[in-house]
């Protein structure tokens, strides 16, 4: 399948998630959005950016205050949009093997340093749906150091965009709801507060 | 290992010897400001009578009135600011082979307008038979002189290749060089025909800045040049050539001797303002071409915290002759120390690019090592730099 081009590159990477670093000129992927890698053949990872952040390359200079205006600051201090690098951090959810089989489990191989990530189609998250074992993962083993609750309303709402939003969209996310309702023990005051942010 | 609690009172001394200099430098300056203005109604006098005895110390050569100080005009907008700054890995006396490595960055920033910033560095390695090949001279051995002289040609050479191709037709240039255009410090490398190898390359690369019409400045910060203050100096009597006493001056004391340039300008400057040009008459110069000769003028920097410093801008004869492109660079590079807090932004932009850390010193020695070794060369390493590298209990 036609890919669009690469939004960013992978700087680190493991089984469960990987770092990547947005190309410059490019709008980084939205927090709870999907994203993927491609390797050999069908094999192809799949990743739920879950934390974004923009900072200096340099980690002897930090970024300070200037109180110019982003059009003074490019004009007089063209230096500071090029020490700054956005970089997403994604969990790894699913992957596709060589037959085009997704599984939503981790991928026996992490992705190589230097591959090139691509924002998901519309279709390869329509892929990661029923029975939607991915939100196991993602909530019993979720990233301390993301809100796992906000990242589930993202992904839904993702979900429910993908088939079509208010043509076809809800079916898509009662299933998940149900599925997610099972995870949470029947909490469901949090079912009802996640899924209230959805739509 | 340092003991601090040692140090009590070295620094109890330290500190009546910082305020007693302190007494003495505010009744200097007051001396050197009268001087000064002495000096000011009669500076033409002064000049041909410095021109007749020839004092053995440097003296700043007047071309107006040195009390002159001059206001920042605006910047102009846009403008092209080129700068280049390097650093050097130099030759380790306990490692075999001989080499050492030179890194200069190049900045270029197209001020007012949004276009794309240079902002880049080249590396490049240099050992004996490289440097052979550079300077037709024998070379007995490579010197932290010759390493720093080679490191100001590279800077030279970049600063000039980044002018012209940051160089916008109708859009004013300034190529903002790092230090002194003196090369002074050549001299004592105790081989003439080194010595005269590498003026004439550091010259060459001056002309062509002239030929192609490019200005350069060159930014020195906390200068402790004392040129002026010898011109006054000779006119109090206190150099080793008789001055006429026409030039006498009260008060009769204290002697200048100890307090440099800077120290009178910042009496003399407001905050922004530049002094008058002086020429160089360093006896290298006469090694440079016509019109390339070294000028400078002082400037007064405020910083942010509100202190000021003060600068040294140097500038060939050729800039310092045309007023329009003194008032450029003085309104640029203050400008640009506004925004780099005290100190030129392209500079200091140009010093961050120029640095090589120490994890990618190390980085660079690894991999020389397994390239050498890989082909069995096995480079030796001192016990010595070993023991330095990985100390033990």
């Amino acid at each position: 399948m036609q890919q669009d081009a690469p939004i960013a590159e992978v700087i680190e990477s493991s089984t469960r998630q990987f770092v990547a670093e947005v190309y410059e000129d490019v709008e980084a992927p939205a927090f709870g959005s999907w994203v993927c890698v491609e390797g050999e053949g069908q094999n192809m990872l799949f990743g739920l950016v879950s934390h974004v952040e923009t900072g200096s390359y340099d980690s002897n200079r930090e970024a300070v205050a200037l109180g110019l205006s982003s059009e003074e600051r490019a004009e007089e201090m063209p230096m500071v949009q090029e020490l700054l690098r956005t970089t997403v951090r994604a969990q790894v959810l699913a992957c596709r093997d060589r037959e085009g089989h997704v599984h939503q489990t981790l991928p026996p191989h992490p992705p190589d340093i230097h591959d090139f990530v691509h924002r998901c189609a519309d279709e390869h998250v329509r892929a990661l749906g029923a029975p939607f074992d991915f939100l196991r993962t993602l909530v019993e083993h979720p990233d301390p150091a993301v809100p796992v609750d906000d990242l589930l309303v993202a992904v839904l709402r993702r979900t429910y965009e993908a088939n079509g939003a208010e043509h076809g969209g809800r079916e898509a996310l009662v299933t998940a709801g149900r599925a997610l309702s099972r995870l949470l023990d029947d909490d469901h005051e949090r079912l009802q507060s996640i899924l209230r942010r959805v739509l | 290992m340092l003991d601090l609690s040692q140090l009590r009172a070295q620094l109890d001394d330290f500190q009546d010897y910082e305020a007693s200099v302190r007494d003495r430098r505010v009744e200097q300056r007051r001396r050197a400001c009268a001087v000064l203005a002495s000096c000011d109604e009669q500076w033409p006098k002064v000049q041909a009578a410095v021109e007749e005895a020839q004092p053995r110390r440097l003296v700043a050569a007047l071309q107006e009135a040195p009390g002159t100080t001059t206001d920042a005009p605006a910047r102009p907008t846009p403008i092209t600011v080129v700068a280049t700054d390097g650093s050097q890995i130099y030759p380790d006396r306990h490692v075999d082979p001989t080499f050492f490595l030179l890194n200069v960055s190049r900045v270029g920033f197209q001020y007012g307008t949004q276009d794309e910033p240079l902002l880049d560095s080249v590396p490049r390695l240099r050992f004996e038979d490289d440097v052979r090949d550079h300077i037709d001279a024998v070379l007995g051995s490579m010197t932290t002189e010759l390493v720093s002289a080679l490191r100001d040609e590279m800077e030279l050479e970049h600063l000039l290749a980044a002018a012209q191709e940051g160089k916008v037709e109708g859009r004013p240039l300034i190529a903002l060089a790092d230090g002194t255009l003196i090369r002074w410090m050549i001299r004592g490398m105790n081989n003439e025909a080194a010595e005269d190898a590498l003026i004439a390359r550091y010259t060459d690369y001056l002309q062509s800045f002239r030929t192609a019409a490019l200005p350069l400045a060159s930014y020195v910060s906390m200068p402790a040049t004392t040129e002026v203050v010898n011109l006054l100096r000779f006119m109090v009597g206190e150099l080793d050539v008789a001055s006429p006493d026409a030039f006498a001056v009260s008060p009769s004391k204290p002697s200048l001797e100890g307090l440099l340039d800077r120290h009178v300008f910042d009496s003399v400057l407001a905050p922004g303002q530049r002094s008058a040009t002086f020429g160089s008459t360093s006896h290298i110069q006469r090694a440079y071409p016509e019109g390339s000769e070294v000028c400078y003028f002082y400037l007064k920097v405020p910083s942010t915290s509100g202190t000021t410093e003060m600068a040294r801008v140097e500038v060939p004869r050729w800039v310092a002759d045309e007023r329009s492109l003194l008032d450029r660079i003085h309104a640029t590079v203050l400008r640009d120390c506004d925004k780099g807090d005290g100190y030129p932004l392209a500079l200091s932009e140009a010093h961050e690019r120029a640095v090589i850390r120490a994890s990618e010193r190390e980085a660079f020695f690894r991999l020389m090592e397994r390239r050498l070794r890989r082909a069995g060369l096995s480079p030796t390493n001192s016990r010595k730099r070993r023991s330095k590298q990985a100390p033990r209990v």
